[in-house]
């Protein structure tokens, strides 16, 4: 990976036509300012994570597992320890 | 009551207060909007996340206290907003706000997502998935399986 040293309000390029600014540096975040074609998708890593985690969830087929998986993850040593009655539906 | 078509028992009645409203859908699924949430009795402690929209789209999930008794929410301000929560302190997971793992099953492990969990907002019926800031919690949470402690 490519490390460089930037100061805030100064920039860097990738290509032609991505510009990465560090508009201001905090204690403990930096905030950056990002110029990049419309058809170049920008998004925090751990969003594209979750992502394709949500996609993957969304593809589960349990039909007739169900009951099985519901007996398998309600370990015992945890029981008592569900949320307050009023908080289900 | 109206009725909605589900992934996997047809159709069932639900009344408007039991919809939750995502105003930004979640991550993969940003028009997804309207979800209800549907528990029973024989498959607890699953909790399900059923779309309104998509009758085949329903996520699995638990409370995140099922999976991990001292669970803490650190979400920023955007989801606090998106919920209708005050800025001024992070909520903690109680009557007023569920917080679900979503599960997944990797080559026969069962994990959660503790990193983003699904954040509803009882009284307000708002719910988000807040990707968790500043922590070290996984993306895949392995859960131990009942059998599998057993057999191990």
């Amino acid at each position: 990976m490519l490390m460089m040293k930037r100061r805030a309000g100064e920039s860097i390029l990738i290509g032609d036509d991505i510009e990465i600014h560090l508009a201001h540096i905090g204690r403990t975040r930096v905030k950056i300012g990002i110029q990049a074609p419309r058809n170049v998708p920008v998004v925090a890593k751990e969003v594209k994570l979750v992502r394709d985690r949500n996609l993957a969830a969304a593809e589960l087929r349990l039909e007739g597992a169900l009951a099985k998986l519901a007996a398998r993850v309600s370990s015992p040593r945890l029981q008592g320890n569900g949320p307050p009655a009023d908080e289900r539906q | 009551m109206a009725k909605c078509e589900t992934k996997y028992w047809g159709q069932l009645d639900y009344s408007q207060d039991a919809v939750i409203d995502f105003p930004a859908g979640i991550p993969g699924f940003e028009q997804e909007r309207r979800f209800v949430l549907i528990e029973q009795r024989e498959l607890d402690p699953l909790v399900f996340l059923q779309s309104l929209a998509t009758p085949t789209l329903c996520f699995l999930s638990l409370h995140v206290r099922v999976v991990c008794r001292d669970y803490k929410l650190s979400i920023s301000d955007e989801y606090l907003e998106t919920l209708g929560l005050q800025r001024t302190s992070q909520p903690s997971i109680g009557p007023k706000l569920a917080c679900l793992a979503l599960l997944h099953i990797d080559e026969n492990e069962v994990t959660t997502n503790l990193l983003a969990p699904i954040v509803i907002h009882i009284p307000a019926r708002r719910g988000a998935q807040a990707i968790q800031t500043g922590s070290d919690y996984s993306l895949q949470h392995r859960i131990d399986l009942v059998e599998a402690a057993v057999c191990a």
